[in-house]
């Protein structure tokens, strides 16, 4: 056997081997021995759109776009292509979005929401939905550029926050002066100097306030003594309330007599003829119970020395 | 004026030399080419010869060669990753690791290898051979030089460069594979679908006649530089260093052809 021809051989064999696998490989991976599936994609602008644009789901690509034309009526149709093995990804309820990242080239991205729903038929027809960045931007830039204005507006030589700052810059001068804080809010070492002046005064007003109210502590101290201690005033009071309960008990039972009275009054006004020397022993009882009543006032009246036009009116 | 007429006389005879240089080559060619169809050139004793070229240019280097590429592609690749990785672009680095090695960087290198190693070789012996009348004594003993000497060489270098160059793109797509998914089949169809996109049939065709190109390059232009050498000794090494030169414009050309025509 030839040493030399064996390994050239071996080394052929080999070499042409992994050469038909690769070929074999390639063409599994261009789709060689399964079918193709169609999608027409339909979008308002083809702004972006060329063939070869991927087709990406969860950021892997599993097809791209053909070719690309108008339709009799003017609208855009986009022919897109994939092998069927990544076909199941497609269901009815995909969404088609063509994103144009700032970096990088633009991209059909496909969004699965429901993975039980029904998958999409061959040749379907889908709408193409845009998200492009870029056409955000001037929007974005005319945003920014009236926020600066007014910053601007707000920041210029005699705006406002500068008036504001050189307030505050005046208000922080005057607090490092003597009377510090207080003359920074009231404005003048001379209006600072009044307010402590008038703050001495009133510590000098507390101080003598103090006093008589200490005074005063004497004079309550007095009154308590007058008041209930024995024999004060507060004893007298009370024995006088007992002698007013006892006549009020008296001036009751008269007009109790005078309500029995009034009642026979009512049933006697009904023959009046048979009732006039009742009308008589009627008036004197009532002259008598008012009379009581005026002892009992003038009684208390002497007793209550705060009450004033004492008055008792007859029913 | 004498200076002008000078320089254009030199840029003329330049020309001139550069153009029998390539007409020579060519000729070359077209006489190796005839006598690769004709049926009676393709005998035992010419099959022979191919398989040993092909053994001495490929085989006997083939574990050096695989070592030398596989630490080349994992240099490339490592690089590419971290470069991917830090500016964000992971996605497209095993699209740009396979153009770079497999369609560029690897066949360069393939033809550089052989170029140093065979072409050179072929360059010395074709130029001694010249030199010591060789040549003219085969063809006086009915063994033509072209069908048993140089057709051989050419049909070996072409074979050689293009199983070698293939050799390092698969062991390099498989090292890729490796450092990008790691040793799982969860990559499988993501690298199936870059690889799908990479290569359709023009790249394919395209990779393999510039293959083609490059193993011609380095077995012809040698083979030519040896023919022209002057019957002397000296001029052997200035022949080898002619041959080299030409090899390597020969190269560089053919690979910005092939970049210009796949990218422009």
């Amino acid at each position: 056997m030839n040493k030399l021809h064996f390994k050239v051989g071996l080394f052929a064999a080999a070499s042409l081997l992994l050469g038909a696998l690769f070929i074999a490989y390639l063409l599994y991976a261009r789709g060689f021995f399964e079918n193709t599936y169609r999608l027409q994609l339909a979008a308002s602008s083809a702004d972006g759109v060329a063939p070869g644009v991927p087709l990406v789901f969860s950021g892997i690509e599993i097809g791209s776009v053909t070719t690309l034309g108008l339709n009799d009526y003017g609208g855009i149709v986009i022919q897109v292509e994939l092998l069927e093995r990544n076909a199941k990804w497609l269901k009815q309820d995909s969404t088609f979005t063509l994103d144009k990242p700032l970096v990088g080239g633009a991209k059909i991205r496909i969004d699965s929401f429901n993975p039980d729903a029904p998958a999409l038929p061959d040749n379907s027809t889908m709408l193409l939905l845009t998200s492009d960045i870029s056409k955000e931007i001037p929007v974005l830039v005319e945003r920014v550029k009236a926020i600066l204005a007014n910053v601007e507006h707000l920041t210029r030589k005699d705006g406002e926050i500068n008036t504001t700052l050189a307030n505050v810059q005046t208000v922080t001068g005057r607090m490092t002066g003597e009377y510090g804080m207080l003359e920074g809010v009231l404005g003048s070492p001379e209006k600072a100097r009044a307010v402590t002046d008038s703050l001495d005064k009133t510590r000098a007003l507390i101080t003598r306030l103090d006093g008589l109210a200490l005074k005063m502590d004497g004079m309550a101290a007095k009154t308590d003594q007058w008041l209930f201690a024995r024999n004060g005033m507060a004893d007298l009071s009370r024995e006088s309330l007992a002698q007013v309960k006892l006549m009020l008990d008296d001036a009751q039972s008269s007009l109790k007599k005078a309500d029995a009275l009034m009642a026979n009054a009512v049933e006697i006004s009904a023959n009046v003829k048979e009732g006039t020397q009742d009308i008589a022993k009627l008036r004197a009882e009532i002259d008598d119970a008012v009379r009581q009543a005026s002892a009992l006032v003038k009684e208390i009246n002497k007793k209550w020395p705060f009450a004033r036009n004492p008055e008792v009116k007859l029913p | 004026m004498h200076f002008l007429a000078a320089s254009i006389e030199s840029l003329g005879a330049k020309l001139a030399g550069w153009f029998t240089i390539g007409y020579g080559t060519f000729a070359f060619l077209t006489k190796a080419s005839l006598l690769l169809l004709d049926r009676t050139t393709w005998n035992h004793a010419t099959f022979d010869v191919v398989i040993k070229q092909v053994y001495f240019t490929a085989v006997q280097i083939l574990h050096v060669f695989l070592g030398y590429s596989l630490v080349i592609a994992w240099l490339i690749i490592s690089i590419i990753l971290s470069t991917a990785r830090d500016f964000g672009l992971t996605a497209f680095a095993s699209e740009m690791t396979i153009r770079v090695l497999v369609l560029e960087l690897l066949p360069f290198l393939t033809a550089l290898f052989i170029a140093l190693r065979s072409g050179s070789a072929i360059n010395t012996e074709v130029a001694l051979m010249q030199v010591n009348n060789e040549l003219d004594a085969l063809a006086h003993c009915k063994v033509p030089p072209m069908q048993f000497e140089f057709l051989p060489r050419l049909v070996g270098g072409v074979i050689s460069v293009v199983l070698l160059a293939g050799l390092a793109g698969l062991s390099a797509l498989l090292l890729a594979y490796l450092s990008i998914y790691g040793a799982s089949i969860a990559g499988f169809e993501p690298f199936t679908h870059t690889m799908a996109k990479i290569f359709d049939f023009r790249i394919v065709a395209g990779l393999l006649v510039k293959c083609a190109l490059f193993g011609l390059a380095v077995t012809l232009i040698p083979l030519t530089a040896g023919l022209e050498t002057p019957k002397k000794h000296f001029m052997v090494p200035v022949s080898v260093l002619r041959g080299m030169m030409r090899v390597f414009f020969a190269i560089v050309a053919i690979e910005v052809v092939s970049l210009a025509l796949k990218y422009i």
